[in-house]
């Protein structure tokens, strides 16, 4: 076994790496510190869900308020990791005004909640609530992976009517649309799935079947990202960057049953929302709705979403001003990477900053 | 030892490197293997079976915590439940008072500290940030 540089006792690797980078004694749980610290208020909340405010960090503001729709599955704090490593921190020094959506983890009293909920009744109010907070007529929808989803249903089903949705831009990040691109999680969710036994048994999917899932996506991920932490262990930055992603890996949240369902059967199996078929509460979701300037921004190397499954939002979006951008990057590290600070924020901002006046 | 010469010529990294970098084509590999829908069959079997093994496995032993007079898992849930019950009543709170502080400003019964204004402009192309 090594010995310790300072007190020549052994030493386990993990300790005596600690010792290498300066850092002897310190515990490796802390050094990830507190995640999600930009400060916010709380403007709305409906059962699990919150709406918080960030508070500006710019002298002035664009007109255009940003709304960050954020996924069911996952901990909303990785748009929000650290200061220096923030997606909400960054647009906040542009100059935007955000709030942000935590949908909250649901409870055995939550298992019946449906993509209904989330869009016919929750996002509608968490807009309106953001139109009333900011004093403006019109709000930035931006959402990430399932969040994009939810924000794009949102959004096509609400169009041109009394309840028009008042959004003036929309942007997508790794959002699905097209079910017949996730081969894997089609194979695995066929007609052979019992998501109804799953579902009898826990009521909502739990928080480790979800991580399971999507570990599974790229069996040896974990492998791989831990040979390269070995590798980095004198490098405190990569060491420090490393174990912040992987307590957000490792935090999942479960997914509604009622949710679960849906997105099994309508949305993967029969492949609803490209095909125009999927309908909510009577009216059709149909992309072509989509009407409003619209960025997709997309990355390269993502497993979770594959550009299969997600180029069909602008191919079939209605808008006249639609792009399409594929960034360097996996899935998360598009938005939260060392990468994203220098490629993905600066896109979002110089594309959004002139549609927000 | 030098920090900057701790990984150099050492063949555990080279190899470690090699197993980081061969990752992405390991992981397709078996990816093509798993997309296939004869996957699904076998694995949502094993799924079945890990289900209703963790099940008798979580009776069993909430049977031997009771008799040791120590909290179950569904204790804890329990627990849990009642927690967020708890958060959720809190963060409604929260959220009335900003809404009442904000009608409060409205009617101009309290002061209102002057907030950033909303007339900001994107600065001109050419000193944007270039993109990647």
């Amino acid at each position: 076994m090594a010995k310790s540089t300072v007190t020549g006792l052994p030493v386990s690797p993990m300790q005596l790496a600690l010792e290498r980078m300066g850092l002897a004694g310190e515990d490796f749980a802390e050094m990830t510190g507190a995640l999600g610290t930009t400060p916010k208020q709380t403007i709305y909340a409906q059962g699990t869900m919150r709406l918080n405010h960030y508070t500006p960090l710019a002298d002035s503001l664009y007109r255009v308020p940003v709304l960050i729709v954020t996924s069911l599955v996952n901990q909303p704090y990785i748009l929000d990791l650290v200061p220096g490593q923030s997606m909400v921190e960054y647009l906040l020094q542009q100059g935007f005004d955000v709030y942000m959506i935590e949908w909250g983890s649901p409870r055995q009293e939550h298992k019946n909640l449906t993509l209904e909920d989330h869009v016919l009744d929750r996002l509608p109010r968490a807009v309106q609530a953001v139109l009333e907070h900011s004093g403006q007529k019109e709000v930035s929808l931006v959402g990430y992976c399932v969040g994009g989803l939810l924000a794009a249903l949102y959004a096509v089903l609400h169009p041109n009517t009394a309840q028009a949705a008042p959004l003036k831009n929309f942007v997508g990040i790794a959002t699905p649309v097209n079910a017949d691109g996730l081969v894997s999680l089609k194979a695995w969710m066929g007609n052979d799935f019992d998501e109804e036994a799953l579902l009898a048994e826990f009521g909502n999917v739990p928080a480790d079947w979800v991580q399971n899932t999507l570990r599974a996506l790229r069996p040896l991920g974990k492998v791989s990202g831990a040979m390269n932490l070995l590798n980095n262990m004198d490098n405190r930055d990569v060491v420090v960057s490393n174990l912040r992603m992987g307590k957000w890996e490792q935090d999942n949240i479960p997914f509604p049953g009622g949710v679960f369902r849906q997105m099994v059967n309508a949305f993967l199996r029969e492949n609803r929302l490209v095909k125009g078929t999927w309908v909510f509460d009577g009216k059709k979701a149909q992309l072509s709705a989509l009407k409003m300037p619209l960025l997709h921004l997309l990355a390269q190397e993502d497993h979770i979403t594959p550009y299969a499954s997600s180029s069909d939002l602008v191919a079939l979006a209605g808008s006249k001003d639609k792009q399409e951008m594929i960034l360097k990057g996996g899935h998360v590290g598009l938005v939260a990477g060392r990468g994203a600070q220098t490629r993905m924020w600066p896109t979002l901002n110089d594309w959004l900053a002139p549609r927000s006046t | 030892m030098n920090p900057a010469d701790f990984n150099k010529f050492n063949p555990t990294t080279m190899w470690r490197d090699w197993v980081a970098k061969s990752e992405q084509q390991w992981s397709e590999a078996m990816s093509t293997l798993m997309k296939d829908e004869k996957a699904g069959a076998p694995m949502n079997l094993q799924v079945s079976q890990m289900r209703m093994m963790q099940k008798q496995f979580g009776e069993m032993m909430q049977m031997a915590l009771t008799g040791a007079n120590l909290p179950s898992r569904g204790d804890i849930e329990g627990v849990a439940e009642r927690l967020g019950q708890v958060q959720d009543g809190l963060a409604a709170l929260s959220a009335e008072v900003a809404q009442l502080t904000a009608a409060l400003h409205q009617q101009g019964a309290v002061a209102k500290a002057a907030g950033p204004s909303r007339d900001r402009k994107p600065p001109p192309k050419s000193a944007a940030s270039k993109k990647s």
